[in-house]
């Protein structure tokens, strides 16, 4: 009531003066409208995919075609069917013809299927720790920032979307323009850092984190990025020095995340008690409790029983098949047989490690060993892994 | 399961407004069905003498949207530090983050929406609280529908929330009012600030609204941008609810001006937002160590305090009604009828802050023991000063505090000076040719005295930590000798004599006269 939302003309600065400018704009404003338009292409996405066909479906939409969109979210689910963007947007055509009870359902699908979808680790930086595809960000993002130009939130907004759907090098690039507009902008120097980060420039990720962090000494989520990034270059003290200083500065409230950052430097009593509490204001989190196990056992506590959940069609998701490893009621090969990613893979054989250490050092050696090999650096189990190996004289 | 905020003030903001707004509060009742929902209106920078929005529209209100309701005030002196940076009388950013941190802890969500809203489960069966409690964590919003003036106005009944909904129901389909209006993301739609609601963790951790936005405007935008940021997406709720608006476009309100509107700046607000966070405030969003009154529309009201301290003063009248008189002759007679004016005295201060302490600079006795009873029995903790110039009134009260003038006009918040005639009787007629007796010249002499003084040391003699003027509230001061006094220092209103009680506060006279009015009063000449 008392202010409304008006998105205006961002040309607008002094919106009631109509100058000489303006006009010239108004007329040139059009034309930069339609070359912006014809720069607007697709990038990185496979002809047939069901991305691709989610953006014709998109397109179509803006252009007015709902028949022609529906048919390519209908392609798209077709080729991924648990693509929950595609299943929304579905919605909301089938919605606005009147077919509200076949939309109806097609909604709750869409939010079921983004509530099924892993969250990342709570110490991490705001934009990994969210669930979702954003085929639909990327590509409203891509729209506002053929339009509205110069600035900061469009690139950004973009280059997170991208970032987390992992296509680090297509982030990078919105995050560089971004600084392009305002250089040395420490939470866009940050959110490069991590696009680098995650393309495996370790050093360069290192140096941006390093002048977010000579600013802002107490920006935790910058620490942890850089914790990361040191650890991917086996720089253990200093990576673990930066998950300290972000213990030290979280909050108690924060226990998930306290605890997550605890396991990453391998401080596995605080850890355990961190992650009890976490588990407290989360009962259902099952890596909360696969975490507080794993603590616990690498800290020698006494172990309480373990309940693995058990989902639908009496399969559970995962973690269960590590939870079930703890209890006894699995093998390793049960495990890696309900492996379907590579990160899963390492969080496998970080538990397979734990699992051996009291009574076979040397598998537990093995086995970390191939998590370092492989896993990705930003995983709790890659750090925590590093660190038991450091214990272990290796 | 949710919190609702809102937030407004005493006054006029565009169209019909108490209409709109007892209709929505009315409206958003009806759709809580969880025993924690609470809809929760910060009552910003109305006047201290005023009463908060919802208590001036009480009886327009339904039982339950009184139970639900908690009203936070924002006192005028709370806002003062602000005053200077801003051209709005009531700001969005400092309200709504008020709310907020003093919201229900138990409930997940929390909703931000405006006093002039309907919102419309699409399912009739379905309560707004079952809702968003089935709804995985996120950051959702609804596309507002318009309502065209004429039907809200002409059809609804403020107190008939079900049938006006049920109404609004019909009239989407028959007056084609459910049009969707797209925006860029992150606000998706346009009027977004009209539903977005969010885990009030959510809110905890982006440090609420930020508070720089003190121009108006854009508030909702920046809210989205960072949600969006932190939460990654911008969800729909269209599938489950839809929002309606009583449109209030015929009269603009005090914050449009069209093209030459004042507002937040958009690009520093929205399009160059970089962070989900607000560092600089992390520690004083929502003003957390700052104590803000909280009122109940339910129990405890201004009504139920005011009629138990008269209760405690004043015995019911034995006659049909008494008598007193204008009349010129009369000017110079200082009698006046206590039990008839102690009303308008305690009406003058029931809505101030309970803390409040009072000076009061009498002439008659029974007005300060009627006054100290209706005082205590309103509820008010703060004590009522007396200076020990006052002489023959009663200093053993409970909640009196005598002691030199000077000391106790530092203390003060607000100032009552009566000007009765100490030697007065109960059973006397007013206003009937009675002429003042000695004592009595001598008392309202220190009592004219300590009233210049007063007032024309206002400014250098506040409390340190208030910013505002104080209130001076003068008792019998209409239609007699005094009434010039009075109104020479306070910029008061004229009155009904019938009232007896003129308010107001220090007149701010650049002139010489009010040069001249205030070096005597400060040097009581």
């Amino acid at each position: 009531m008392r202010e409304q939302s008006a998105v205006g003309d961002e040309r607008c600065e002094d919106q009631t003066k109509l100058a000489n400018g303006d006009i010239l704009q108004a007329v040139i404003a059009p034309l930069a409208r339609l070359w912006r338009r014809s720069t607007s292409a697709a990038v990185g996405l496979k002809p047939e995919s069901a991305e691709r066909h989610y953006r014709d479906g998109v397109l179509k939409v803006r252009g007015g075609d709902m028949d022609g969109a529906l048919a390519e979210f209908d392609k798209a689910l077709d080729r991924a069917p648990g693509f929950a963007d595609a299943v929304l947007a579905r919605a909301e055509l089938l919605d606005g013809q009147g077919r509200c009870e076949a939309a109806r359902g097609e909604y709750e699908r869409a939010r079921q299927l983004w509530s099924e979808m892993p969250a990342g680790a709570p110490d991490r930086r705001y934009l990994f720790r969210r669930r979702g595809h954003f085929a639909f960000e990327i590509e409203a993002y891509e729209l506002v920032r053929a339009n509205v130009r110069n600035k900061i939130l469009p690139q950004l907004a973009h280059g997170n979307a991208l970032l987390v759907r992992g296509r680090a090098a297509e982030a990078l690039d919105s995050y560089e323009r971004a600084l392009r507009i305002k250089p040395n902008l420490s939470e866009v120097l940050a959110l490069k850092g991590e696009a680098l980060s995650a393309l495996g420039r370790y050093e360069e990720a290192i140096q941006a984190f390093d002048s977010v962090l000579a600013a802002f000494q107490a920006d935790v989520e910058t620490l942890n990025g850089r914790g990361i990034a040191r650890m991917a270059l086996g720089k253990l003290a200093e990576a673990n020095d930066d998950w300290r200083r972000q213990l030290e500065l979280l909050p108690q409230a924060q226990s998930s995340a306290r605890a997550c950052v605890a396991m990453r430097q391998g401080n596995n009593e605080a850890a355990f008690h961190s992650f009890g509490l976490a588990l407290a204001k989360e009962p259902a989190n099952a890596y909360w409790l696969l975490y507080r196990l794993t603590a616990g056992r690498l800290t020698g506590a006494p172990r309480d029983p373990v309940a693995v959940p058990v989902g639908a069609q009496g399969g559970a998701q995962w973690p269960a098949p590590l939870l079930a490893l703890h209890a006894g009621q699995a093998t390793e090969e049960d495990a890696l047989a309900r492996v379907d990613t590579p990160c899963r893979r390492t969080e496998a054989l970080f538990q397979f490690g734990v699992l051996a250490l009291a009574g076979n050092p040397a598998a537990a050696r093995r086995h970390w060993g191939e998590v370092v090999e492989r896993g990705a650096p930003a995983l709790i189990e890659y750090a925590a892994a590093r660190n038991e190996l450091a214990r272990l004289g290796s | 399961m949710f919190s609702v905020i809102l937030y407004g003030r005493n006054d006029s903001h565009g169209y019909n407004l108490h209409k709109r707004a007892a209709i929505s509060f009315n409206a958003l009742a009806e759709v809580m069905s969880d025993p924690d929902d609470e809809i929760l209106f910060v009552d910003y920078n109305t006047p201290d003498d005023h009463p908060t929005f919802p208590e001036a529209i009480h009886d327009t209100l339904t039982d339950k949207a009184k139970k639900v309701m908690r009203i936070l005030r924002v006192r005028p002196d709370q806002h003062a530090h602000l005053r200077s940076k801003t051209h709005l009388v009531a700001l969005e950013a400092q309200s709504r983050n008020v709310a907020l941190r003093r919201s229900n802890p138990r409930n997940r969500w929390i909703l931000y929406t405006n006093t002039d809203m309907l919102l419309v489960p699409r399912n009739a069966e379905e309560s707004l609280s079952d809702i968003l409690g089935g709804l995985a964590d996120g950051f959702y919003q609804v596309p507002r529908f318009e309502i065209p003036e004429m039907l809200w106005e002409a059809a609804f009944d403020r107190r008939d929330p079900a049938g006006n909904l049920a109404k609004l129901r019909e009239w989407a389909v028959r007056f084609h009012l459910n049009q969707v209006v797209h925006n860029y993301m992150p606000m998706k739609y346009d009027a977004l600030g009209d539903f977005q609601a969010a885990l009030r963790e959510d809110m905890f951790a982006i440090h609420g609204f930020d508070e720089n936005m003190i121009l108006g405007w854009h508030c909702d935008s920046n809210l989205a941008a960072r949600l969006a940021l932190y939460r990654g997406r911008v969800d729909t709720l269209i599938d489950k609810v839809f929002g309606y608006h009583c449109d209030h476009t015929r009269v603009a309100a005090a914050n449009n001006k069209g093209r030459a509107t004042r507002m937040n700046d958009q690009d520093r607000f929205i399009w160059n937002v970089a962070s989900p966070y607000v560092p600089t405030q992390a520690e004083s969003w929502g003003w957390p160590d700052v104590e803000i009154e909280e009122l109940h529309l339910d129990r405890d009201t201004a009504y139920q305090r005011f009629t138990t301290g008269l209760d405690k003063a004043i015995k019911p009248a034995t006659a049909p009604f008494t008598g007193t008189s204008l009349e010129w002759q009369l000017f110079e007679d200082l009698t006046y009828d206590l039990p008839h004016t102690l009303p308008f005295v305690c009406d003058q201060v029931v809505t101030f802050p309970r803390s409040t302490a009072v000076m009061m600079v009498a002439a008659r006795a029974d007005f300060v023991t009627g006054f100290a009873a209706a005082w205590k029995g309103m509820g008010f903790t703060g004590p009522i000063l007396i200076p020990e110039e006052c002489e023959g009134l009663p200093g053993d009260l409970e909640g009196v505090e005598r002691a030199p003038f000077a000391e106790q006009l530092p203390k003060a918040d607000m100032f009552i000076f009566e000007f009765g005639l100490p030697t007065q009787t109960a059973t006397e007629p007013v206003r009937a040719g009675r002429a003042m007796a000695p004592l009595d010249k001598k008392r309202l002499k220190v009592v004219e005295k300590l009233f210049k003084r007063a007032a024309a040391a206002e400014a250098e003699t506040r409390p340190p930590a208030r910013r505002v003027p104080r209130r001076f509230i003068g008792v019998n001061v209409i239609y007699n000798k005094f009434w010039t006094t009075f109104t020479d220092y306070v910029g008061a209103n004229i009155n009904p004599f019938c009232s007896q009680v003129l308010a107001g506060l220090p007149r701010e006279d650049e002139s010489l006269k009010g040069k001249v009015l205030r070096f005597r009063g400060r040097h009581a000449l």
